[in-house]
């Protein structure tokens, strides 16, 4: 507890990280047991599928309507 | 021992107070002025009988209501207070304990029988609970100079001026409910606060692209890496400001404990815990 206490406290950097990890951990752990966790900003949807692999296809379906 | 921490308290506040008056009341007051000159020159491009006829319909219409069903429709009013005071609130969080250490304050204060913790929630109070008093106080002084001014011009133009005690009353409440709002929006963003503390306890410079700058750097971390959203959501789950405007007594009791309230205090102690040991460090 001590050597933890030392490190945590041995500068203004390991403060702020120690506290970083402290706030994230609080957050996720709660996310994780309240089920909290989802993808709010995804863009998988019926109307609008940008897949990168599919660009060649898109382009010559493009040409062809014009 | 008791009474001399509160003294102690009270005095670190007086000096969060009188260091930053202009953040605290000139912001207010100059806002309160340029609203009462917008009124007042409105009012000169109307004529004496438009005049007449609006005052005598506001005493008509607010005439026998209850003032705390009419108070959530007051508190529109308070708006532009409200954008000035959360303005003035990001810029006192930021730089607050940034300042102190820039300017070497911080050596003075350590030197003194006051605790980082003690230094820090006073800093709290400050904005969360004595600034928005003051920006309160300044509208209620507003508001009183108004109504006293149409019972003045009601009675001089012989309209029948009662409804006008009504109003006030309504805006007087309006006002308790914007203070009571403003403590629990102060509550419920703890986090926000404790983060912007921490930073300004922190950062060499600029804290506020610090805090921006890590902040971004978290969210996107954690997706790149984790391929998780859980700061993402935590943060949308509580940016909604229904969350803690308060347009009713009754619901201050189910604001304050929830469990969403108390887990967002537990967050924001943790932050401002790091502020507070941060401050130990004063290079």
């Amino acid at each position: 507890m001590e050597m933890i206490r030392r490190l945590v406290l041995r500068n203004r950097h390991s403060v702020m990280a120690a506290t970083l990890i402290a706030y994230i951990l609080a957050v996720v752990v709660e996310g994780a047991a309240t089920g909290r966790e989802m993808r709010t900003i995804d863009l998988d949807n019926p109307f609008f599928d940008l897949n990168i692999r599919d660009f060649d296809e898109w382009r010559e379906r493009r040409d062809d309507d014009f | 021992m008791f009474n001399f921490r509160i003294m102690q308290f009270y005095a670190l506040l007086k000096r969060e107070v009188l260091e930053h008056m202009t953040m605290f009341l000139f912001a207010p007051l100059v806002l309160a002025a340029v609203i009462l000159l917008a009124v007042i020159w409105v009012m000169n491009l109307l004529t004496d009988d438009d005049l007449a006829v609006i005052i005598e319909y506001a005493a008509t219409l607010f005439n026998g209501l209850s003032p705390t069903e009419m108070a959530p429709i007051f508190m529109l009013l308070a708006i532009p207070f409200l954008v000035v005071l959360l303005v003035c609130t990001l810029a006192f969080l930021l730089n607050t304990l940034f300042q102190d250490r820039k300017d070497a304050s911080v050596l003075f204060w350590q030197s003194m029988p006051v605790s980082n913790l003690q230094t820090v929630l006073s800093k709290i109070v400050a904005i969360v609970a004595i600034a928005p008093a003051l920006y309160m106080g300044v509208l209620l002084s507003l508001y009183l100079i108004l109504v006293v001014w149409l019972s003045l011009l009601g009675a001089s133009y012989d309209v029948e001026i009662a409804g006008l005690g009504y109003m006030f009353m309504a805006a007087a409440v309006s006002l308790m409910l914007v203070y009571l709002s403003a403590i629990v929006a102060g509550l419920w963003l703890l986090p926000t606060l404790g983060w912007l503390l921490l930073f300004s306890s922190y950062a060499t410079r600029a804290p506020a692209m610090w805090a921006l700058g890590v902040f971004f750097a978290l969210l996107f971390l954690e997706d790149f890496i984790f391929g998780s959203q859980f700061l993402v959501n935590w943060i949308e789950s509580r940016s909604n400001p229904a969350q803690y405007v308060i347009f009713s007594f009754s619901d201050i009791f189910d604001r304050l404990f929830n469990y969403d309230m108390l887990f967002g205090v537990l967050v924001g102690s943790i932050l401002i815990s790091g502020a507070v040991v941060m401050r130990r460090y004063t290079d």
